[in-house]
């Protein structure tokens, strides 16, 4: 299943992609699903319950929620009379991150040997590395960037997001995988220049966490869908040509072992750790090479194979 | 005047309330609030208003800017005045309670940006405290817990420690706030215990980063109240100290910071900052004659209080792992 943020008429509303491309509403096919079904006299709010209200709780309301979502997607495809408000086109709404407030970003850092030489890194870490980004810097799959005015080299990173779906806590990588409820796009925006100035004297968290500098979406692709995710391809163009083009496969620390080592810090429900990038970046490019920063108006388009594409431009602030 | 966040018996999770301490007692500031408007002669919209003006989070609390500070002052010199004994709800309800009937919360619960200012471990062994930039580092809401609750030593690590801090508490929104205006966006402060694994923040700042090292369960205490609008001079001379088994390990005032208030303000406002956010200011950031004082060494079974005369006093006892849920 593809599950959605979008807002719709000025609300945050949670649903998920029919076969024909539409958003249906979750709450509101589900609430139709039970009155068909049981006649219930309450369905929409027994609905609200079963599903939670938004993302996030809806991955803690885990499986009973992830059931009523598929009975919600096969009743709206099956019946003609759902709503106006209830299967919607893509053109009435505006998608969100599907988590557009996860509880924490975990993103991993130096996490391909192509990046970690280009990077001028003299070698790759002995255990996984990470940062966080502040939660509030998720943006949606189409959203602008803003180009802040303090930062001179603004770079891109296209990586995988896993969204986590259980309470997960000291697990090993043998059953890693059962904690992710999903996949999705992402893309850590990153000022350079402010994270050298940050690592004189501190850690880097200023450059990785402007406003809007985690594009995220376009979907959560439900674990089920993706039988491999470490064997993914990855892309990120910028108007058009192409700059970072590799696989999940070359990750040093795989997806399994970054959610066993972060594990111990105990992750929660729509908590998100990002895989880190491939090489290709603008901070990669040598001396005597046009700079590849990011200016205002450039578009960037970040693709992971069988999870989906961002589409976002960068705007002057 | 100190605000607490809290649950009374029978509350849901969510169903938490604003507490003023008046005379070492707590008066539920949104009941006595409605006590205040009804007695005023406002039968039919007291709650609603009280609610408005005293919602459940102090974040919500300090958003509604001006009017509700306002209200604060109104609804506790209410309560003085009509006698703390005698004080009830418009229907009846309890509004004042004994601290031990009140289940106290970290009072900051979900900020977007919770920072606290500081060095990594390779700065303060180069002693740069002339840094024109004030670095921070970002502590998880999902670590924060208050005065009372066990610090639960973290499995993966063999050496912890804790700095005493004084948290700003943002008032009013701002982005690129001038150090001239800083002041404008301060509503109060609150006291915070930074818990590091120092051995797994050694490792992570080689590659400047910072997150199991800092951000483990109850790796960050906060609270107990958070002091409202204090004068500046009184802010920028109030007592932080942190003791380790009843023995004094850090000791240091805002006057002691490397950085001004203002200079922190105007550096991570270039972010945005908004009413219930925290700028955190830690004794390891301030000078003691002329060095940097070092976070307190902890052990298993060690007690560990923070306390300021004006805010009050976080204190933890150092448990063994494994109470973790698995």
């Amino acid at each position: 299943m593809r599950l959605v943020t979008y807002l719709y008429q000025q609300q945050e509303r949670i649903g998920a992609v029919d076969g024909a491309g539409h958003i249906v509403d979750l709450h509101r096919a589900y609430g139709s699903y039970l009155r068909a079904t049981e006649a219930h006299p309450a369905a929409e709010q027994l609905a609200r319950i079963t599903l939670g209200h938004d993302m996030i709780d809806f991955l803690k309301h885990g499986d009973k929620a992830l059931e009523a979502a598929r009975q919600a997607l096969a009743h709206a495809g099956g019946n003609s009379h759902a709503g106006g408000d209830t299967i919607l086109d893509l053109k009435q709404i505006r998608l969100m991150a599907p988590v557009p407030r996860p509880g924490a970003l975990v993103s991993a850092g130096k996490n391909f040997s192509d990046h970690v030489a280009e990077m001028a890194s003299k070698k790759g870490p002995g255990a996984p590395v990470a940062f966080l980004k502040l939660p509030g810097t998720v943006i949606g799959p189409e959203d602008d960037i803003p180009h802040p005015p303090e930062v001179k080299n603004l770079d891109y990173e296209v990586e995988l997001a896993v969204i986590i779906g259980k309470p997960c806590v000291d697990v090993t990588e043998d059953e890693a995988l059962d904690y992710v409820a999903g996949y999705a796009a992402f893309n850590d925006i990153s000022a350079r220049d402010v994270i050298r100035g940050e690592n004189k004297t501190g850690v880097h968290l200023m450059g990785k966490s402007f406003p809007g500098f985690a594009p995220m979406g376009p979907y959560l692709v439900t674990a089920d869908e993706i039988a491999d995710p470490q064997n993914l391809k990855l892309k990120l163009s910028v108007n058009g040509e192409v700059r970072q083009d590799s696989n999940l496969s070359y990750m040093i620390f795989k997806i399994r072992e970054m959610i066993a080592y972060w594990s111990q810090m105990g992750l929660n429900p729509g908590d998100v750790l990002t895989t880190g990038t491939p090489r290709g970046v603008a901070a990669g490019r040598k001396p005597d090479q046009p700079p590849w920063w990011l200016k205002p108006d450039d578009v960037l388009e970040a693709e992971v194979e069988k999870v989906g594409r961002l589409r976002n431009r960068i705007v002057a602030e | 005047m100190e605000i607490y966040l809290g649950l009374v018996e029978g509350a849901l999770p969510d169903q938490t309330r604003i507490f003023g301490a008046v005379d070492g007692d707590l008066v539920d500031l949104t009941i006595a609030c409605a006590a205040c408007l009804t007695r005023a002669g406002d039968r039919f919209t007291a709650y609603e208003h009280a609610a408005f003006h005293f919602p459940e989070t102090v974040g919500a609390f300090l958003a509604r800017g001006e009017q509700s500070l306002q209200a604060l002052d109104e609804v506790i010199s209410f309560a003085r005045t009509n006698g703390l004994r005698n004080l009830r709800g418009p229907a009846g309800e309890k509004v004042v309670y004994e601290p031990a009937e009140v289940r106290m919360l970290p009072p900051l619960r979900n900020p977007e940006k919770s920072f606290v200012i500081g060095f990594s471990d390779q700065a303060r062994i180069e002693a740069m405290p002339k840094s024109e930039i004030p670095t921070a580092f970002y502590k998880l809401p999902q670590t924060f817990v208050t005065s009372g609750a066990p610090i639960v030593w973290p499995k993966f690590s063999e050496e912890i420690d804790a700095d005493a801090c004084l948290a700003l508490v943002i008032g009013k929104a701002g982005k690129r706030i001038e150090p001239a205006q800083a002041w404008d966006h301060i509503a109060g402060v609150t006291l915070l215990i930074d818990v590091t694994a120092r051995d797994i923040n050694q490792r992570e700042g080689l590659t400047t980063n910072n997150l199991l090292g800092k951000n483990f369960p109850s790796s960050t205490s906060l609270g107990p109240a958070v002091l409202i609008k204090p004068e500046r001079k009184d802010l920028e001379s109030l007592e932080v100290e942190l003791g380790v088994d009843g023995n004094v390990k850090q000791q240091f005032t805002l006057r002691d910071c490397v950085f001004t208030l203002d200079q922190i303000v105007a550096r991570w406002s270039i972010l945005g900052i908004k009413p219930g956010d925290f700028l955190a200011i830690g004794a390891s950031m301030a000078l003691k004659g002329d060095r940097l004082q070092n976070p307190a060494p902890l052990k298993v079974g060690s007690t560990l209080c923070c306390s300021s005369p004006a805010i009050g006093e976080l204190t933890h006892q150092v448990v063994a792992p494994g109470g973790l849920r698995r």
